[in-house]
C-alpha cells in the first residue's frame, strides 16, 4: 500500500479543538455558555465572553469517531425518527445520555442561538434543546436567498434581528455590549476567513498539496474557533506548511494525475478511509462546496458591521438559490481546473442534498465535467453500503483514466 | 340520492380528479396550483386565479427521479412527478410559501425542471415574533402583488382583495363550523368536505358547504372520538380506515387542516397588512417558530375541548418538520396521560397493516 505524506499542521489543529472543549469543560462554571449553529454571527457572543459551541461539530466528532450511530439509536428510542439529520438524532442521544457520549457530552447551555440560514432542522432541534435546557432561546431568522443578490428588505430583517441579539445577549447573560471587543473580535474574524481562502486557493497548484478530507479536518477552527487569536495562528501555520509543499513540488497526493470536486458534507466515519482508492488511482480532491462555503464570506465592514454581517449571513452556500450555487460550484472547477466531481447525495441533509442533481445537470452544462453520485450519509454509517460504493468508485475511477471525461 | 348525499358524493370525487380535467369541470376559473400552507390565497383569487393545492397522489410515473432523490417526502416528489407527466397542463401557474426545505428545493430546482409552468415563491418568515418579521412579509406581499399584476396586466385594487378575504373568510367561518360538527359526519365525508376547500372555487365551494352543514345527521356517539395529526393528508385512506374501525375524528392539528382556519383575515384597513397579520397570528405549522404560541399546549387544549379519547399522528416519511414535532407532542400527550398512535405515510399507504394497528389502538383506549 502506498503511503501518503501527512500534514503536521493539521495535529496542530486536531490539538487546538481538545483544547478547546476542554477548557470549555473547565470554564462552563465561570462564564456562560451558548450552543450555536455552524451559520450563526457567533463574533457577537464571543465579544461578550460567551463560551460557544457547535452541536453540529459535536455531531460531526461523534461521527469521526464511529460513535455516531449509537447515539443516533438513543434518540431513536426517544422517537426521533431514523430519516432526521444524524448531527441532530447524535447530539440528542448525547443529551439524553451523555455518559455514553463521547467528552461525556457537552457542558449544558445557558443559552441558546440558532440561525436558521443552513436548514430548517437546526430550528427544530433548537426548539428541542430549549424546551430539554429550559433555557432561552433566540431565533435568528435569514431567509432563503432567490437571485445572486439580497433583497433590500431582507437586510433590513435580519438588521433589526442583529440588534435584537444583542439586547437579548445583554440580558441573558447579564453582561454589558462590548463594541470595541466587538470590532477586534471581527477583525480576528476577517483575518480567519481571509486565511481560509488562501488555503484553500493553494489546492489549484498542480499537484495540489491538500486533499478534501485534510480540509474536512482542517475545517474545524473556521466554524468553532472563528473571531479568536488562535484560529489565526493554527491557520498561518497550516498555510505556511502548504506554502512549503507547493514550493517542493510535493503533493497530497503523489504523482497526481486527477483533479476531482467534492460536493457536500464529508462521510465522517469514513473520513480517510473513503479517499483512499481516489489516492490510490492519483486522484486528489482539490477542492469541495462544503469548506469553501466559509471561505466564500466577504470581510465584515468594521466601521458599519450589521449590514454586512446581514448580507454575509444570507450569502452562506447553502442560503442560496440553485442557479447561484452552480456558478459557484462552475466557478470552483474551472478555478481549480477539476476533471470531475463527486457527488454525496447526503440522507441526512435535505438543503444540500434535494437539488444535487440539478446542480450536477447546471454545472456539466457549464464545464462538461463528469460526476459521480453516491448515496450517503455523514454520520449514520447504517446508510453506507460500503461494497457497493467501492464498486461505483472503481468504475468513475476507471472512466477517468480511460476517457476524456468530455466524452460523457 | 339524497341531497345530502349528493353532494359528499360530489366532494369526494374531487380529490381524485386529475388537474388536468379541472378546466373542464370549473369553467370561466383560471386554476393555479399551490402547493402549502402560508401561500396569501386571497392575493392569488383577487388577481384572477383559483389557488388549487397539489395533492400528492398514489401513482408514482418514475418522473421526479432524476431530480428528488428518494429520500425527498412523497409530498415534493409527487407535486414534480405530476408536473413532468403532464398532469398539471391548464394551471396557470405553481406557489410554494416557504416553509420547509423539501418545499423550498422543489420550487428552487422547479424553473429548471418545469419551465413551462411559472414558479411562484413566497418567503416568509419563519420566526413568526421576529422584529420586523411584519415589515419583511409585508413587503414580500408587496412584491407579489406587483408581479401578479404584471403577469395579468391588471392592478390588483384594495376592493378587490377585500373582496376575495371577504368571500375567503365566509368559507374559514363554515369550515370553523363543520370542525365543530365533525363528530356528525363520517371520517371520509368530513376529510372530502375540507379538502374540496382547495380544490374547488370557493364561490361554488361556499354555497355547497353551505347545505351540506343544514343536512348534518346526528352526532354518533360510543365511537371513539380522535384527534389526527400531520403535515398535509391528500389520501383518504387513513379516515376511510378510522371510520371503518369504527372511530370518528373530532379534530385536527394539519398543516391545512384546523388551524389554517382558526382566525379571519381582518377585513377593515389596508387587506395587504391584514394578510400579513393574519399569516402571523396562526398557530404556527412546525416549520415555524413563535415563542409563545406552542403546538403541545394547542394540541392538549383541542384534546380537551373536543373530548378526544385519542391522537393518531399520521407522519410524512422524511418529513424533517412533523418528525420533530411528533416528539415534542408526544411528550405532551404522554404527561396529560392521553394514548396516541404514529403511523407513518409513504408513497402508497399500507392499508392494511394502517388497519390492523389502528383497530388495536381504538380497543386499546376502549372507548
Ligand atoms: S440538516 Fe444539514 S445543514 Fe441542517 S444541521 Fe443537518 S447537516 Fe447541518
Ligand atoms: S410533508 Fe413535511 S417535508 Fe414534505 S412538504 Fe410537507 S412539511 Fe415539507
Amino acid at each position: 500500500m502506498p503511503t501518503y505524506p501527512r500534514l503536521q499542521s493539521l495535529k496542530t489543529i486536531n490539538r487546538a479543538m481538545e483544547q478547546y472543549y476542554v477548557k470549555r469543560k473547565l470554564m462552563a462554571r465561570l462564564k456562560p455558555v451558548a450552543y450555536v449553529t455552524s451559520g450563526a454571527p457567533v463574533e457577537m457572543l464571543e465579544a461578550m465572553g460567551v463560551l460557544t459551541l457547535y452541536p453540529e461539530n459535536y455531531g460531526a466528532l461523534c461521527g469521526a469517531r464511529r460513535e455516531a450511530v449509537g447515539l443516533c439509536e438513543v434518540a431513536e428510542v426517544a422517537g426521533y425518527s431514523q430519516d432526521l439529520c444524524s448531527y441532530a438524532r447524535g447530539h440528542i442521544g448525547a443529551v439524553l445520555q451523555p455518559a455514553h457520549a463521547p467528552l461525556n457530552g457537552l457542558p449544558k447551555p445557558d443559552l441558546l442561538l440558532c440561525c436558521n440560514n443552513i436548514c430548517g432542522t437546526v430550528l427544530k432541534w433548537y426548539e428541542a434543546l430549549a424546551d430539554h435546557y429550559d433555557v432561552p432561546l433566540f431565533v435568528l431568522d435569514v431567509p432563503f436567498q432567490h437571485g445572486p443578490q439580497p433583497q433590500p428588505h431582507a437586510v433590513q430583517y435580519v438588521v433589526a434581528q442583529l440588534e435584537a441579539l444583542i439586547a437579548w445577549t445583554e440580558e441573558v447573560t447579564r453582561r454589558r455590549w462590548q463594541p470595541k471587543k466587538f470590532r477586534q473580535v471581527l477583525a480576528l474574524s476577517n483575518e480567519t476567513l481571509r486565511l481560509w481562502q488562501e488555503i484553500r486557493d493553494l489546492g489549484r497548484h498542480r499537484p495540489s498539496p491538500i486533499n478534501a478530507p485534510d480540509l474536512f479536518v482542517a475545517m474545524a477552527p473556521i466554524v468553532a474557533l472563528r473571531g479568536t487569536r488562535q484560529a489565526v495562528e493554527v491557520y498561518r501555520e497550516l498555510k505556511a506548511e502548504l506554502e512549503r509543499r507547493v514550493a517542493d513540488g510535493v503533493g497530497a497526493v503523489p504523482g497526481e494525475r486527477h483533479r476531482l470536486l467534492w460536493d457536500n458534507i464529508a462521510i465522517w466515519y469514513q473520513l480517510y478511509r473513503f479517499f483512499r482508492p481516489f489516492m490510490d488511482a492519483g486522484a486528489c480532491f482539490v477542492t469541495d462546496s462544503y469548506t469553501n462555503a466559509w471561505a466564500a464570506a466577504e470581510p465584515v465592514d468594521l466601521d458599519d458591521p450589521l449590514p454586512s454581517m446581514a448580507r454575509t449571513l444570507l450569502a452562506v452556500y447553502i442560503n442560496l438559490d440553485l442557479p447561484s450555487r452552480a456558478r459557484i460550484v462552475a466557478d470552483l472547477a474551472r478555478r481549480f481546473e477539476v476533471d470531475g466531481m463527486v457527488m454525496h447525495a447526503n440522507w441526512s441533509c435535505k438543503p444540500f442534498s434535494l437539488t444535487q442533481s440539478d446542480l450536477q445537470a447546471a454545472v456539466r452544462e457549464e464545464v462538461g465535467v463528469p460526476a459521480l453520485v453516491l448515496e450517503a450519509d455523514m454520520c449514520d454509517s447504517r446508510r453506507y453500503n460500503e461494497g457497493a460504493v467501492r464498486e461505483r468508485i472503481a468504475a468513475f475511477l476507471e472512466m477517468l483514466g480511460s476517457v476524456d471525461g468530455s466524452l460523457l | 340520492m339524497s341531497p345530502y348525499d349528493a353532494i359528499l358524493n360530489d366532494l369526494q370525487t374531487l380529490g381524485e380528479m386529475p388537474l388536468r380535467r379541472w378546466r373542464e369541470r370549473f369553467p370561466g376559473f383560471r386554476p393555479l396550483g399551490f402547493m402549502n400552507a402560508y401561500l396569501p390565497e386571497e392575493l392569488f383569487h383577487a388577481a384572477g386565479f383559483t389557488p388549487v393545492l397539489l395533492l400528492h397522489r398514489r401513482e408514482d410515473r418514475g418522473q421526479a427521479k432524476a431530480h428528488l432523490p428518494g429520500f425527498t417526502c412523497w409530498v415534493a416528489r409527487s407535486a414534480l412527478d405530476q408536473a413532468l407527466a403532464g398532469e398539471l397542463e391548464g394551471l396557470a401557474g405553481v406557489a410554494f410559501a416557504q416553509s420547509c426545505d423539501a418545499v423550498q428545493a422543489l420550487a428552487d430546482l422547479w424553473p429548471r425542471a418545469v419551465p413551462q409552468l411559472p414558479a411562484f415563491y413566497v418567503a416568509m418568515p419563519h420566526h413568526l415574533a421576529a422584529p420586523a418579521a411584519r415589515s419583511y412579509l409585508l413587503a414580500e406581499l408587496q412584491r407579489l402583488r406587483w408581479r401578479l399584476e404584471e403577469m395579468t396586466g391588471q392592478a390588483i385594487g384594495d376592493e378587490a382583495l377585500q373582496a376575495s378575504i371577504a368571500l375567503y373568510n365566509r368559507t374559514r367561518a363554515l369550515l370553523g363550523r363543520l370542525h365543530e360538527l365533525a363528530d356528525r359526519l363520517p371520517p371520509p365525508a368530513l376529510h372530502a368536505a375540507r379538502q374540496a376547500a382547495f380544490l374547488m372555487p370557493k364561490e361554488l365551494y361556499y354555497p355547497l358547504l353551505a347545505q351540506l352543514l343544514e343536512q348534518l345527521p346526528p352526532s354518533g356517539t360510543g365511537s371513539p372520538r380522535l384527534v389526527v395529526v400531520g403535515s398535509e393528508l391528500a389520501d383518504p385512506s387513513l379516515y376511510q380506515v378510522i371510520a371503518e374501525a369504527g372511530g370518528r375524528v373530532v379534530g385536527d392539528l394539519l398543516d391545512l387542516g384546523q388551524r389554517h382556519f382558526a382566525l379571519p383575515v381582518d377585513e377593515t384597513g389596508d387587506p395587504l397588512q391584514a394578510l400579513a397579520d393574519h399569516a402571523l397570528a396562526l398557530l404556527p405549522t412546525p416549520t415555524k417558530y413563535h415563542p409563545q404560541r406552542r403546538r403541545d399546549a394547542h394540541l392538549l387544549e383541542t384534546v380537551r375541548t373536543r373530548q378526544a379519547d385519542g391522537v393518531i399522528f399520521a407522519r410524512q416519511k422524511f418529513c424533517e418538520p412533523h418528525g420533530f414535532d411528533y416528539v415534542m407532542l408526544k411528550a405532551a400527550l404522554d404527561r396529560a396521560g392521553v394514548p396516541h398512535l404514529l403511523i407513518e405515510l409513504e408513497q402508497t399507504p399500507h392499508v392494511g397493516q394502517m388497519r390492523t394497528r389502528i383497530e388495536a389502538f381504538l380497543e386499546m383506549i376502549g372507548a
